[in-house]
C-alpha cells in the first residue's frame, strides 16, 4: 500500500485555544477514513489543515495538493453559474481543458451523482442533497486522488441525508480514497476502513470500524458513542 | 414654437460636452474603483493605507473644490491642464474613490466559503477574484452603483463653474440674453431624459443578474 497522506504532529493553534495537539495520521491509497468524536474536538480544523485551507503552526504534511479534493458543509457551490457551469468552471480555467470537453465531462459525472437533468439549472433551484450532489461532482471533475468531506450532510434537513452518503458509497466501491469527517455513525461503520476518533484537538483512538463501534479501548469514546447511536 | 425648437437645439449641443464628459468619468472611474477595492481588500496594509487616505480626502471635500483646484489650482505647479481634461481627471479621481467604497463592501460581503471552494479546486487569486467573487459582488453593488451614476450625471453640470459648455451653462447663457426660463426648463428636461436612460440601463442589468438567487 502506498501512503498518500502523511500529517506529523499537527499543531494549529486560534488566539489561546490550541485546536490541534500533535495530530497524526498517514493514509494509504484507496482507504476510506471516517473521523468522528465530539463537536470542537478538531475534526474539521484537521481537515481544513490538510487542504491548506489553515495554516498549521507546527508539524510537517506530506501530500500532493493538487490532487485533493474537497466537499463543504456549507455546499458553497458559485450561486451565480449554473449546476454544469459549477462542475466545469475549475477544468477549465485551471487545468485549461477545451469548453466542449469539459463540459461533456461534467455531463458524465452529472449522470454519476443523478442530476443530469438538473445541469442548467442554478443552485437555488435545486434541493441541498442535490446541491451537496452536485458539489461532490465538481470536486469530482478536478480528477482528484484524495477526496475530503467536512461533515457532509450537517447542514441538510434529514430526509436528504440519504442520497448524499449514497453517493459518497458509492465513490468508496471505485476505491477513491476519502476523509469523512461525520456524525453519521452507521454510514461511516459501513463505508470505513478505519474510524478515527478525536477528542479536544487529539486522535486518541483509530480502529477498524468493527472495534471502534464495539469494544473501543478509550472509556471516553463508549461513553460518546453511547449517546450517538 | 420655433422659438422653443431653437433654443432646445442650442441646449441641446451643450448635451455633446455633458454626455463626452460623463462617458469618460464612468469609462475610467469604475475601473479604478474596482482596481481600489482589490488593493483595499488585499493584504497589503501599505496600499490599504493609500487608499484610505485617498478616499478620506476626496470623499472630505467638495467636488466642486476638487475641480477648481485642478484647474485653477494646479497651474501654480506648472501642471496646465484644459477645461475638458481637468473636468475629466476630477470626475473619474472623484467617482473613483466612491467606486472603490462600493466595491470595496461588494467584495465583502461575498461569503468566505466562496474562497475557500475555489481554492480547494485549485483557483489562484486571480481566477478567484474574476470568475467567482467579482460576478457575485457586481450583482449585489448594482443598486449603490446606480444611484453614483445617476448623480454623476447630474454632478457634470457643476463644470459650467469653468466655463465649460454643457448643458447647464447653454441653458443660462439663453437665460440671460432672453431674460425667461424657458431655457432652464428645457435644461431639466434634458438631464431627466438623461438620468431615465441611466436608470434604464440598470433596471436592465439587474435584471440580467436576477437569474440566480
Amino acid at each position: 500500500m502506498m501512503c498518500v497522506i502523511k500529517a506529523e504532529n499537527i499543531t494549529k493553534v486560534f488566539g489561546d485555544l490550541e485546536v490541534l495537539k500533535n495530530v497524526s495520521l498517514e493514509v494509504d491509497r484507496g482507504e476510506v477514513i471516517s473521523i468522528i468524536g465530539p463537536s470542537g474536538s478538531g475534526k474539521s480544523t484537521f481537515l481544513r489543515c490538510l487542504q491548506q485551507l489553515e495554516e498549521i503552526d507546527g508539524g510537517k504534511i506530506k501530500i500532493d495538493d493538487k490532487k485533493l479534493g474537497m466537499i463543504f458543509q456549507n455546499l458553497n457551490l458559485f450561486p451565480h453559474k449554473t449546476v454544469i457551469e459549477n462542475i466545469s468552471e475549475a477544468p477549465i480555467i485551471v487545468n485549461k481543458m477545451n469548453r466542449e470537453k469539459a463540459v461533456k465531462r461534467g455531463e458524465e459525472l452529472l449522470k454519476k451523482v443523478g442530476l443530469l437533468d438538473k445541469k442548467d439549472d442554478y443552485p437555488c433551484d435545486i434541493s441541498g442533497g442535490q446541491k451537496q450532489r452536485v458539489a461532490i461532482a465538481r470536486a469530482l471533475a478536478m480528477e482528484p486522488e484524495i477526496l475530503l468531506f467536512d461533515e457532509p450532510t450537517s447542514a441538510l434537513d434529514p430526509e436528504l441525508v440519504g442520497e448524499v452518503l449514497s453517493v459518497i458509497k458509492e465513490l468508496a466501491k471505485d476505491h477513491m480514497t476519502m476523509i469523512i469527517v461525520t456524525h453519521e455513525m452507521a454510514f461511516a461503520r459501513e463505508v470505513s476502513d478505519y474510524i478515527v476518533f478525536m477528542d479536544e484537538g487529539k486522535i486518541i483512538e483509530k480502529a477498524i470500524p468493527n472495534k471502534m463501534f464495539t469494544n473501543p479501548d478509550h472509556p471516553r469514546i463508549k461513553v460518546f458513542l453511547d449517546k450517538m447511536l | 414654437m420655433s422659438y422653443i425648437l431653437n433654443i432646445t437645439g442650442f441646449i441641446l449641443k451643450g448635451s455633446i460636452v455633458t454626455l463626452k464628459l460623463y462617458a469618460v468619468a464612468i469609462v475610467f472611474s469604475i475601473p479604478l474603483g474596482i482596481v481600489g477595492a482589490l488593493g483595499k481588500t488585499s493584504n497589503k496594509k501599505w496600499l490599504k493605507n493609500i487608499l484610505e487616505i485617498y478616499i478620506w480626502i476626496i470623499r472630505g471635500t467638495p467636488l466642486l473644490l476638487q475641480l477648481f483646484f485642478v484647474y485653477f489650482g494646479l497651474p501654480v505647479f506648472g501642471i496646465k491642464l484644459g477645461r475638458f481634461q481637468a473636468a475629466a481627471i476630477t470626475f473619474i479621481i472623484n467617482y473613483g474613490a466612491y467606486f472603490t467604497e462600493i466595491f470595496r463592501a461588494g467584495i465583502e460581503s461575498v461569503d468566505k466559503g466562496q474562497y475557500e471552494a475555489a481554492k480547494a479546486l485549485g483557483m489562484n487569486y486571480k481566477q478567484t477574484m474574476r470568475r467567482i467573487i467579482l460576478p457575485q459582488a457586481i450583482k449585489r453593488v448594482l443598486p449603490p452603483t446606480s444611484n453614483e451614476a445617476i448623480t454623476l450625471m447630474k454632478d457634470t453640470a457643476l463644470v459650467a463653474a469653468i466655463s465649460m459648455g454643457d448643458i447647464l451653462r447653454a441653458a443660462k447663457e439663453v437665460l440671460t440674453r432672453d431674460f425667461n426660463v424657458t431655457p432652464f426648463i428645457i435644461a431639466a428636461i434634458i438631464y431627466l431624459l438623461l438620468t431615465s436612460v441611466v436608470v434604464l440601463v440598470f433596471k436592465q442589468l439587474e435584471k440580467k443578474y436576477a437569474i440566480y438567487e
